[in-house]
């Protein structure tokens, strides 16, 4: 009953939001107070995607619509307000944004293929040994030079279920760019046969890489390999069997991390792919990121490490396990390279995602359930691989995206209108307050104000901090709940005329008023908020953001309604002015309520 | 002029004694009508879907050629060439520099019209066709976005069943869930045979339309719940009359906070359509505007009617308006003499008035000069002659 109080939190929530927006933002007053507003209204950043494939054609139309789904769940996933994407001609898709940080879409067209290969062996990949001129047999390359990739035992060893074995390694990139330079001159754009490769590199050169069994420790042998080290990474490289591009040290890992997207997406060939620049030949993929139910960024207990998390589904949970049992026993055939092997002496299996290696780590048991990988992940990588494997791999991989700055797709003169209605829309409704309810209607005027501010404020805020973007409908569902909220004063007026009418004094009615509206109101306000509430978690796009508009004005709604309209209207009460018939509106009411007395 | 101001005054008051709840069968017959030429129009008009939903056609022009508004006017003249009731979308620069290029976006054309676009706007600008791109556009809102707002859609229907039965009772979840589906239907039918294209921003606006209508019937069916509370313990008045009263006593409120809420909305539609012209606000102003008007009408002549009739198939209720009508019909003596003033000049109802009629003895002593419109001395209400 202390209506001061109320007050007094309402206004410190504005102290707190105005604080909030002033000082969270840089720069001149006017970049402190705008809102993020949308595409619609004053443009953004259109990103195209181009398809490419392993040898050179289209995709199919499905695989490309297929893809843009994916695309645009991911780029949702970034909390990205409203993006709208599109395939355009037969192997592009383009996302356009309100105006984002120019790499925060960079590597949305990441196919996003994760395999589980188990490491057959693994080499240095930084290139030949030494000078291939001089020879030093006793560089070999052997996994000494890598311990880092398979050193650590992990805390929980060995039995079933649990964890999955887990150190991380090397320098993993969890989330790879295809930054594949596609300036070099003369490029391959598409697969190369083994003729054309042979004639590039030269006969003798060819007939040397093709006869290694092993990664050549002759430096004779090497410096014949030499021309390889010409070969151009992106299609060239790519089209060398998996073993050439092992043994031959002048496929290094700097060239196997820039082959085309998708260049060792076929579950059923061996690969070859690195981490850090340690070079594996990898054994065919026998579990697929499709495999997986959900993947979950977590931070492990023990190590207080990131890792995703990974949940299998259908028979998903088999393969891991066989694949496991497999690595921990060294059954498979191929089996496991000595050199390859752990320091428990168990295999190590990697899991690849499109060209590279996020983490290979040593199997330490026959794992059952619940699995993890492990990798230097922060916060977003984490975050980024997970969405990666939720929202499934592409059918088509995408080369390096190309963005630009667009305009409003509606322009200027939308969002002038937009708020041109607005603020007619407000000055009808106060308009109309004020006739109805006379000095009550000053109220109505407050709390409208009160709630623009709030609204005003949040979007500057939400706009900051989430990325919540402004669009044209986005302005009309807050004319519609200017609308609403002006209504729960209705509510509560014509509740307070009818225990006025019912020969309460103006403050006990006050009190019984607010009881009763407040029930209507919250009904009716719950119902709004359920709305929200269900789209917001069960659509995407632009549902999902209508909902959010929707119940940030229905939460905003109620603060003022509690916070302000209450109080406020308990102290009109003591005031002798809400008496007065002719001021407050309540005249005619009070009128009859004396004159029945 | 008298006449109206005196309506509006009893309207004012929750006295103007409207038989609303009575008149069910005109209501239902209209709602029933509504219903039919809804199905009919979606069925035969149907929705004429905008690019975002079907996809199009997109033209790149270097904007070397000059201002975006004329690329605009000479794409929307070449595609009407072929397409006379295309729709252009706006377009957009995309780049700066010398690269730009000016984006225009318009309905999906066949390939021979593409060509012929392509060629026309080439044409007019004396560039080489091939610096002008052209390339066809997939729909950007797809099946999976419709999928997940249908099925959320369905969702919240059940979840506000759920909520109005343990906030209400499950009659009144159903009434009102039912006008809200009632709503929705002639919003869509109003749309389709308006013929405006259907765009992501209307989709929204129906959405908006969710929460308003059930607001509406939240607030009279508070008003119902109140006035029926334990009912079937006293024998003046049935649950219709009970109810009809309520919706006497909400009808000016309901009135108020529609005109409320569409105030703004009319603002839109206004400078949507009036100032710009065509557009997302014109559309999105409509569908509001539209569904709005809709709610008012169906939580008042729909809801509560429907209410009415699910209740009176609950035995206990049913049981109730046979023995208030029997009692009625016995001591018709009986009946206090204010039933002379009654406007209908029925047959006196005793009691028909619970709420305002608290201090009739009071009223009674200034009350003459103002006659029937006093609280207290208000007649009973005609709400018996339903049957």
């Amino acid at each position: 009953m202390r209506p001061g109080r109320q007050l007094a939190f309402l206004g410190a929530i504005f102290v707190i939001l105005g604080a909030i927006v002033w000082f969270g933002g840089k720069g001149g007053w006017q970049d402190r107070l705008e809102p993020r507003l949308g595409l619609d209204l004053v443009g953004g950043t259109r990103v195209t995607l181009e398809a490419t494939t392993r040898d050179g054609n289209p995709p199919s139309r499905e695989d490309l619509e297929q893809a843009r789904q994916i695309i645009e769940d991911r780029v949702n996933a970034r909390g990205v307000a409203e993006a709208e994407v599109v395939t355009e001609g037969d192997r592009n898709i383009v996302i356009s944004v309100a105006s984002v940080a120019k790499d925060a879409l960079s590597d949305v067209g990441q196919a996003s293929k994760l395999y589980f290969r188990k490491v057959i062996t693994l080499t240095d990949g930084s290139g030949p040994a030494a000078a291939p001129a001089s020879p030093t047999p006793g560089a070999t390359t052997s996994p000494a030079a890598s311990p880092a990739a398979t050193s650590t035992p992990s805390p929980k060893a060995s039995g079933t279920g649990g964890g999955a074995a887990a150190e991380p390694s090397a320098t993993p990139t969890p989330a790879p760019t295809t930054s594949a330079s596609p300036g070099a001159t003369g490029e391959a754009t598409r697969r190369l046969t083994e003729a054309e490769l042979k004639a590039k590199v030269g006969a003798a050169a060819w007939d040397a890489g093709k006869g290694l069994t092993a990664v050549p420790t002759d430096a004779a042998v090497i410096e014949t390999l030499k021309p390889f080290g010409n070969l151009a990474a992106r299609y060239e490289v790519t089209s060398l069997p998996p073993e050439m591009q092992y043994y031959i040290p002048q496929i290094t890992c700097e060239k196997l991390d820039r082959r085309v997207p998708g260049a060792i997406d076929k579950a059923d060939e061996k690969a070859v792919a690195c981490q850090g620049q340690t070079k594996f030949f990898l054994d065919v993929a026998k579990v697929a990121g499709t495999d997986i139910d959900k993947a979950t960024p977590q931070i492990e207990q023990n190590t207080g490490q990131r890792v995703v998390s990974l949940t299998f589904q259908g028979d998903g949970q088999t393969k891991w396990t066989e694949l496991t049992r497999e690595a921990y026993g060294n059954t498979g055939d191929p089996k496991c390279d000595q050199a390859a092997l752990g320091d428990q002496g168990k295999c190590l299996v990697a899991a690849v995602l499109d060209n590279k290696i996020v983490s290979a780590p040593e199997i330490q048991g026959v794992l059952t359930s619940t699995s993890q990988i492990s990798g230097n992940f922060d916060a977003k990588s984490a975050q980024d691989l997970a969405d990666a494997l939720n929202f499934g791999a592409l059918a088509v991989t995408f080369g390096e995206a190309e963005s630009k700055a667009v305009t409003a797709t509606l322009g200027e003169e939308y969002l002038q209108a937009g708020l041109l209605a607005a603020g007619i829309g407000m000055a009808l409704v106060i308009v109309y307050s004020f006739f109805y309810y006379r000095l009550l209607g000053s109220v109505i005027f407050l709390s409208l104000v009160l709630s623009g501010l709030l609204t005003f404020g949040m979007l500057v805020f939400l706009g900051r901090e989430m990325g919540f973007t402004l669009t044209l409908a986005g302005i009309a569902g807050f004319i519609v709940s200017l609308g609403v909220a002006a209504d729960s004063f209705v509510i509560y007026f014509e509740r307070l005329k009818d225990e006025i009418r019912e020969g309460r004094s103006p403050r006990s009615a006050v009190q019984r008023a607010w009881i009763r509206a407040r029930k209507t109101i919250l009904t009716a306000n719950a119902i709004s908020l359920m709305a929200a509430v269900i789209l917001y978690l069960f659509s995407s796009g632009p549902v999902a953001g209508f909902a959010f508009a929707l119940g940030l004005a229905t939460a905003l709604d109620l603060l003022v309604v509690f916070l302000f309209r209450y109080p406020i209207m308990a102290l009109f009460a003591r005031t002798p002015a809400f008496l007065s018939p002719r001021i407050s509106g309540l005249g005619r009411v009070l009128r009859e309520a004396k004159e029945t007395n | 002029m008298a006449n109206f101001g005196n309506i509006a005054n009893r309207l004012y008051r929750g006295e103007a004694n409207l038989n609303i709840v009575g008149k069910r069968r005109l209501w239902f017959s209209v709602a029933g009508g509504v219903v039919a030429v809804s199905i009919l129009a979606l069925i035969i008009f149907g929705f004429k879907a905008g690019i975002e939903f079907s996809g199009g056609n997109e033209f790149q022009v270097p904007v070397k050629v000059g201002s975006l508004s004329q690329v605009e006017q000479v794409v929307t003249d070449a595609v009407h060439a072929v397409q006379p009731d295309a729709k252009i979308q706006t377009g957009q620069q995309i780049g700066d520099g010398t690269g730009a290029v000016y984006s225009v976006r318009t309905p999906t054309l066949s390939d021979t019209e593409t060509t012929q676009v392509h060629n026309a706007i080439a044409e007019k600008f004396g560039l080489d066709p091939n610096d002008v791109i052209g390339s066809r556009v997939s729909a950007s809102w797809g099946e999976q976005v419709s999928n997940q707002a249908l099925l959320s859609l369905a969702i919240f229907l059940v979840a506000v069943t759920a909520y109005l039965s343990v906030r209400f009772e499950w009659r009144m979840a159903v009434a009102a869930v039912a006008s809200l589906v009632f709503n929705l239907i002639a919003t869509a039918a109003v749309y389709s045979i308006v013929g405006f294209e259907v765009s992501p921003a209307t989709v929204i606006g129906f959405l908006t339309i969710l929460g308003f209508a059930l607001y509406d019937v939240v607030v009279v069916f508070d008003k119902v719940q109140e006035n029926t509370r334990g009912i079937t313990g006293k024998s003046n008045e049935t649950y219709a009359e009970a109810t009809n009263l309520a919706l006497n006593q909400t009808f000016m409120r309901s009135i108020n906070t529609s005109l409320v809420a569409l105030l703004p909305v009319g603002g839109l539609l206004f400078i949507g359509a009036g100032l710009l012209g065509a557009g997302t606000l014109k559309d999105l102003g409509l569908v509001l505007f539209i569904g709005m008007g809709m709610a008012v009408y169906s939580s008042l002549f729909f809801a509560t009617p429907f209410l009415v009739w699910l209740k009176e198939m609950e035995p206990a209720i049913a049981n109730h308006t046979k023995r208030v009508l029997a009692r009625r019909a016995a001591p018709r003596v009986a009946a206090d003499t204010p039933a002379q003033k009654s406007p209908v000049g029925a047959p006196a109802l005793a009691g028909a008035t619970p709420k305002t009629g608290a201090k009739p003895v009071q009223a009674k002593s200034g009350g003459a000069a103002k006659g029937a419109a006093k609280p207290g001395v208000r007649p009973a209400r005609p709400g018996g002659k339903r049957r």
